[in-house]
C-alpha cells in the first residue's frame, strides 16, 4: 500500500462519479454522483496527511465534510424546487434559459 | 502487510459499490449502494489511522446525508413503493470521457515522481487534530459554522418558498403542488415557476 | 495690467457678458425689450472703452500687450491669447463699436414689429457679433484672429438666417456660410503653413519669399471669401436677405472689412510677397469695377449698396495691394461710416415704404427730410464729393495706385469712380425726388428717434472723418500728407460728373427710358454667370465626387463592417448547437477541460 495506490483508488472512483454525473437524468442521482467525487477528494486530502505527515490534510477534509453536506441541503432544495416546477426530477427537462 | 491486503479488499469493495451507484437502476438503491460505499470509505481512513474522521464519516454520511437522500428520493418520486427508476443517458459516451479522465488522471499520478512511499511510522492523532482544528484554524471553523448556517436557512427558504411567500403576503396563494401520481404535463414548462 | 490693456479688456468683455446673460436667461431673451437694453449697455460699455483707448494712443505710440497661453505643448506654448493694443486695433475698435451701437439703437426702431422672443435673438446675437468682432481685432496673433473670424461667420449666418422661416433667407444664409468657409480655408492652411515655417501664429516672422508668397496667397483667399471680392462676391448681395441694419453692420461696416483688416494686421508679412501684391492689386481693382457696374443695374436699394460695398472693398484691397496700408485702412474707417449711414437710411426708407425696390419709392425727401438728407450725405461721400470724407480715402487709395502696373488699375479705380457716382445719384434721384409711385410712399412719414438718431450721430463722422486723416495716420504711426493735385481734382470732377449724368438721365422720375449701355449690362447681369458657374460646378464636380465617395463608403467601408457583423452572427448561428441546455453536457465540456489541463501538466510543463 504506497501513496500512488490510494490515488489511483482516488482518480477511478472520481471518474466513475464523473461516469454518473454524465449519464444520470434525474437530479438526485446526479447528488449521487457528485457525492462520489467529493468523497474521492476527501481520500485524496487523507492518504496525503498520512503520507506526508502533518494534520492539515485532515483539517481539511473535516471543512470539506462540512462543505460538502452543505451542498447536499442545497442541492436537495433545488431538487424539491424543480420537482414542484416542472413535477418531475429530470434535468434535461429544466432547460427553459436555452429558449 | 496487514494493510495492504486490506487496503485491496477494500479499494475492490468501494469500486463495485461505486459502480453500483451510478448503474443501479432504482434510484433508492443507488442511494443505499452509496451509503455502502461511504461505509467502505470509513473504513479505508481507520486503516490510514484517521480514526476521527472515520467516525465522523459513518456519523454524517452514513447517518445524515443518506438518509437525507433517501428522503428526497421519497420526496419528488412519481411512484408508490420503493421502486423508483433512474434513467441514464448516452451512456457510451460518458464511459470514454470518464476513461479518458481516468488515464489522464492515471498519467499524472505514474509521473509524478516519490509517490511510492509507504506509511509514515507516526500517524497524527486525534488530538493533534483537535488543536489544529480548533486552535491554529479556529476563524476557518467558525466561518464554517456560519456558512452551515447560512445553508440551512437558505435550504429552508428554496424548499419551502412558496408556502414562506403566502405567509407573509408576498406571494400570491398558489394551486397545490402535484402529486406524485401526476404525470408530467404537456405545459409550457416553467409556468409554474412559484411566483 | 496697463490701462490700454484694461480698457481693451472691457471692450472686449462687456459684449460677451451681455450675450452670456442674454443666451442664459431665457427670461430675459423672451421679453424683448430688456434684451435690447442689456446688449445696447454692452456696446455703450465697448464704445466708451474703445473711444478712451483711441484717445490714449494719441500721445502714446507704444504697444501694449496681455497674454495668457493657450495651447501648452511640453514645457514650450504654441499659442497665446489675449489683446494687442497698438494703433490699428484701437482705431478699428472704435470703428467697430461706434458703427455697431449706432445699429443696434437704430434696431430698437426698426425691429419693432418683430415678436418679442425674435427681438431678444436679434439682440443676442448682436452682442455676439461684437465680442466676435473685438475678440477678432484685439487679437496679438493670428489663431486668436482665425477664432473671430470664424465666430463672425457664425454669426453672419445666424443674423443673415434671421427670418428663417423665409426659404430664400434660410439659403442665403447658407450660401454665405458655404462659400465663407470654403474661403477661410486658405485662412486655416495659411496658419497651418505660417507655423511649419515660422513656429509661431504671430504676424511678423521673417519668411522665404516663396513660403510668404504662399501663406499670403492662402490668406488673400479667405480675404477673398470675406471681403466679397470676385469671384467669391456672390454671397454678399444675397446676405441682403438679414434684417438691414444687419446688413449696415456686418455686410458693409465691419465684417466684410475683416478680410481688410486681416491685411492691415498682417501687413509685414504681405510686404515680404510682392506676387500676392500684384494679384490683389489686379483682383481689387477688377471687383471695383465689376460690382459697380453690377450696381447700375440693380433696382433693389439694399442690392445696390451691396454690390457698391464689394466694389468699395475693391478699392481698399487694390490699395493695399499697392503697398498702401494706410489708404486701405483709411477707406475702410470712412467707408464704415457712410456706408452703415447709408444702409441704414436705406433701412428707414424701406421701413416707412415696406418695400426695397427704389421704384416703389420717390419722393421721400419731403416726407422723410431727416433719411432724406442722411442718405444724400452718405451717397455724396461715397462718390468723393470734395469736403467729405470719402473725397479724402478715396484718394488717398488713388494716389497710392497712381503708377503701378502700367497705371491701368489706375484707370479703372478713376471710372470707377464715375459708376459709383452715377448710380448712387440713380438712387437718390428716384427713391426720394421725383413723384411718389404709390400709395405707401405717398403717406410715408420720417422713422422714430431711436432710427433718426443714430443716423444724426453716425452723419457726423461721415462728413469730417476726412480732416481727421492726420491723426488717424499718426496714431497707425504712418506719414501722411493730402495735396489736393491733379488726381484728387479728377477724380473729384468724375464724381461729379456721374452725378450729374445721373441728374440727366434719372431726375426726373423713375420711368425715364433705360439708356442702351445699361440696359446691355443689365441683360448680362441677368444670365447670373457667375453664380451659374458655381452651380455648374457644384452638379458636375461636387455631387459627382460626393457620389463615388459615397458609393466607396457604403459598399467598401460599410461593406467591411457589415461583413464583420455577418461574420458574428453567422458564427453565433453555428455555435448555438453547443448549448443544448442540458446540465450534463456542461458537465461533460468540464470533464474535458480538466483532461486537457492534466495533459498539459503531465506531458506540458513537467518535462
Amino acid at each position: 500500500m504506497t501513496l500512488s495506490h490510494v490515488l489511483m483508488l482516488a482518480s477511478a472512483l472520481f471518474c466513475v462519479g464523473v461516469y454518473g454525473l454524465l449519464t444520470r437524468r434525474q437530479a438526485i442521482a446526479i447528488l449521487l454522483s457528485v457525492e462520489l467525487m467529493a468523497n474521492a477528494a476527501n481520500l485524496v486530502f487523507i492518504a496525503m496527511s498520512r503520507f506526508r505527515g502533518g494534520v492539515t490534510g485532515q483539517v481539511f477534509a473535516l471543512f470539506s465534510l462540512a462543505i460538502t453536506v452543505a451542498e447536499v441541503a442545497v442541492g436537495l432544495a433545488l431538487v424539491i424546487l424543480l420537482y414542484r416546477s416542472h413535477a418531475d426530477t429530470r434535468v434535461d427537462l429544466a432547460s427553459e434559459l436555452k429558449q | 502487510m496487514m494493510k495492504s491486503i486490506a487496503f485491496g479488499a477494500i479499494a475492490a469493495v468501494m469500486l463495485a459499490t461505486g459502480l453500483m451507484v451510478v448503474s443501479s437502476k432504482n434510484l433508492v438503491r443507488a442511494a443505499l449502494w452509496l451509503g455502502a460505499m461511504l461505509l467502505g470509505t470509513a473504513v479505508l481512513y481507520a486503516i490510514m489511522d484517521a480514526s476521527f474522521l472515520a467516525s465522523v464519516q459513518v456519523l454524517l454520511y452514513v447517518g445524515g446525508v443518506i438518509t437525507l437522500m433517501i428522503f428526497g428520493v421519497m420526496i419528488t418520486r412519481k411512484h408508490e413503493g420503493l421502486e423508483v427508476p433512474a434513467e441514464t443517458m448516452r451512456p457510451s459516451r460518458a464511459m470514454a470521457v470518464s476513461a479518458l479522465l481516468f488515464l489522464a488522471l492515471a498519467a499524472a499520478v505514474d509521473k509524478t515522481e516519490g509517490l511510492e512511499q509507504e506509511l509514515l511510522p507516526a500517524p497524527p492523532t486525534t488530538a493533534d487534530l483537535g488543536r489544529a482544528f480548533l486552535v491554529e484554524h479556529v476563524l476557518a471553523f467558525e466561518v464554517l459554522s456560519v456558512l452551515l448556517l447560512g445553508t440551512i436557512v437558505g435550504a429552508i427558504v428554496l424548499a419551502r418558498r412558496r408556502d414562506l411567500g403566502a405567509a407573509v403576503g408576498l406571494f400570491p396563494a398558489t394551486p397545490p403542488m402535484p402529486t406524485g401520481s401526476v404525470a408530467p404535463t404537456d405545459e409550457e414548462p416553467g409556468s409554474k415557476v412559484a411566483a | 495690467m496697463t490701462p490700454p490693456v484694461l480698457y481693451a479688456l472691457v471692450a472686449l468683455w462687456t459684449p460677451a457678458i451681455a450675450a452670456l446673460l442674454l443666451a442664459i436667461l431665457y427670461p430675459l431673451r423672451k421679453k424683448g425689450q430688456p434684451a435690447a437694453v442689456v446688449a445696447i449697455l454692452g456696446s455703450l460699455v465697448s464704445l466708451g472703452a474703445a473711444i478712451t483707448l483711441f484717445t490714449d494712443r494719441l500721445h502714446d505710440d507704444a504697444t501694449h500687450r496681455l497674454v495668457v497661453p493657450w495651447i501648452g505643448s511640453g514645457a514650450s506654448t504654441i499659442a497665446e491669447v489675449g489683446v494687442h493694443v497698438d494703433g490699428v486695433s484701437a482705431s478699428m475698435l472704435v470703428v467697430v463699436t461706434l458703427v455697431a451701437t449706432c445699429v443696434q439703437v437704430f434696431s430698437i426702431g426698426y425691429m419693432h414689429d418683430e415678436p418679442p422672443e425674435a427681438y431678444g435673438r436679434y439682440f443676442t446675437y448682436h452682442a455676439l457679433f461684437l465680442f466676435s468682432m473685438n475678440l477678432l481685432v484685439v487679437a496679438p496673433n493670428i489663431l486668436q484672429l482665425f477664432a473671430g473670424w470664424e465666430l463672425v461667420g457664425v454669426t453672419s449666418y445666424l443674423l443673415i438666417g434671421f427670418y428663417f422661416k423665409k426659404p430664400s433667407a434660410a439659403r442665403a444664409a447658407v450660401k454665405a456660410f458655404w462659400v465663407t468657409k470654403f474661403a477661410d480655408m486658405g485662412l486655416l492652411f495659411g496658419l497651418l503653413v505660417l507655423f511649419a515655417a515660422s513656429g509661431t501664429f504671430g504676424w511678423e516672422p521673417t519668411l522665404s519669399p516663396p513660403v510668404a508668397t504662399a501663406v499670403t496667397l492662402l490668406f488673400f483667399l479667405a480675404v477673398v471669401g470675406k471681403s466679397a471680392q470676385f469671384p467669391l462676391h456672390v454671397w454678399l448681395p444675397d446676405a441682403m436677405e438679414g434684417p438691414t441694419p444687419v446688413s449696415a453692420l456686418l455686410h458693409a461696416a465691419t465684417m466684410v472689412a475683416a478680410g481688410v483688416f486681416l491685411v492691415v494686421r498682417a501687413n509685414p508679412l504681405f510686404e515680404q510677397a510682392p506676387i500676392t501684391r500684384s494679384i490683389m492689386l489686379g483682383l481689387g481693382a477688377a471687383t471695383a469695377l465689376f460690382a459697380a457696374l453690377l450696381a447700375l443695374v440693380q433696382t433693389d436699394i439694399k442690392k445696390t449698396l451691396a454690390y457698391s460695398t464689394c466694389s468699395q472693398l475693391g478699392y481698399m484691397v487694390a490699395a493695399l495691394g499697392a503697398g498702401s496700408m494706410l489708404g486701405g485702412f483709411f477707406h475702410l474707417t470712412t467707408h464704415a461710416f457712410f456706408k452703415a449711414l447709408l444702409f441704414l437710411a436705406a433701412g428707414s426708407a424701406i421701413h416707412a415704404v415696406h418695400s426695397n425696390e427704389i421704384t416703389d419709392m420717390g419722393g421721400l425727401a419731403k416726407r422723410m427730410p431727416l433719411t432724406a438728407t442722411a442718405f444724400s450725405v452718405g451717397a455724396l461721400a461715397l462718390a468723393g464729393v470734395p469736403g467729405l470724407s470719402g473725397f479724402f480715402s478715396k484718394d488717398l487709395v488713388l494716389e497710392s495706385v497712381e503708377g503701378k502696373l502700367g497705371n491701368v488699375p489706375y484707370a479703372v479705380l478713376m471710372l470707377t469712380a464715375f459708376l459709383t457716382a452715377f448710380y448712387m445719384g440713380k438712387v437718390v434721384f428716384v427713391a426720394f425726388f421725383g413723384k411718389p409711385s404709390g400709395e405707401k410712399a405717398a403717406h410715408a412719414h420720417e422713422s422714430g428717434p431711436s432710427m433718426s438718431g443714430p443716423l444724426v450721430v453716425l452723419m457726423v463722422p461721415t462728413v469730417v472723418a476726412g480732416y481727421f486723416g492726420a491723426t488717424f495716420a499718426k496714431v497707425q504711426g504712418e506719414p501722411y500728407h493730402f495735396a489736393f493735385g491733379a488726381g484728387p481734382a479728377t477724380a473729384s470732377a468724375l464724381g461729379l460728373a456721374g452725378i450729374g449724368l445721373a441728374y440727366a438721365v434719372y431726375g426726373r422720375g423713375p420711368r425715364a427710358a433705360v439708356p442702351a449701355p445699361i440696359a446691355m449690362i443689365d441683360r448680362v447681369a441677368k444670365t447670373r454667370a457667375v453664380n451659374r458657374v458655381y452651380e455648374w460646378g457644384f452638379r458636375n464636380v461636387t455631387l459627382v465626387l460626393a457620389d463615388g465617395l459615397a458609393f466607396i463608403d457604403r459598399y467598401v467601408v460599410d461593406g467591411l463592417i457589415n461583413l464583420l457583423g455577418w461574420g458574428a452572427i453567422e458564427g453565433g448561428r453555428k455555435l448555438r448547437p453547443i448549448q443544448t441546455g442540458l446540465a450534463p453536457d456542461y458537465v461533460l465540456a468540464v470533464v474535458l477541460g480538466v483532461v486537457g489541463l492534466a495533459v498539459w501538466a503531465v506531458f506540458g510543463s513537467w518535462r
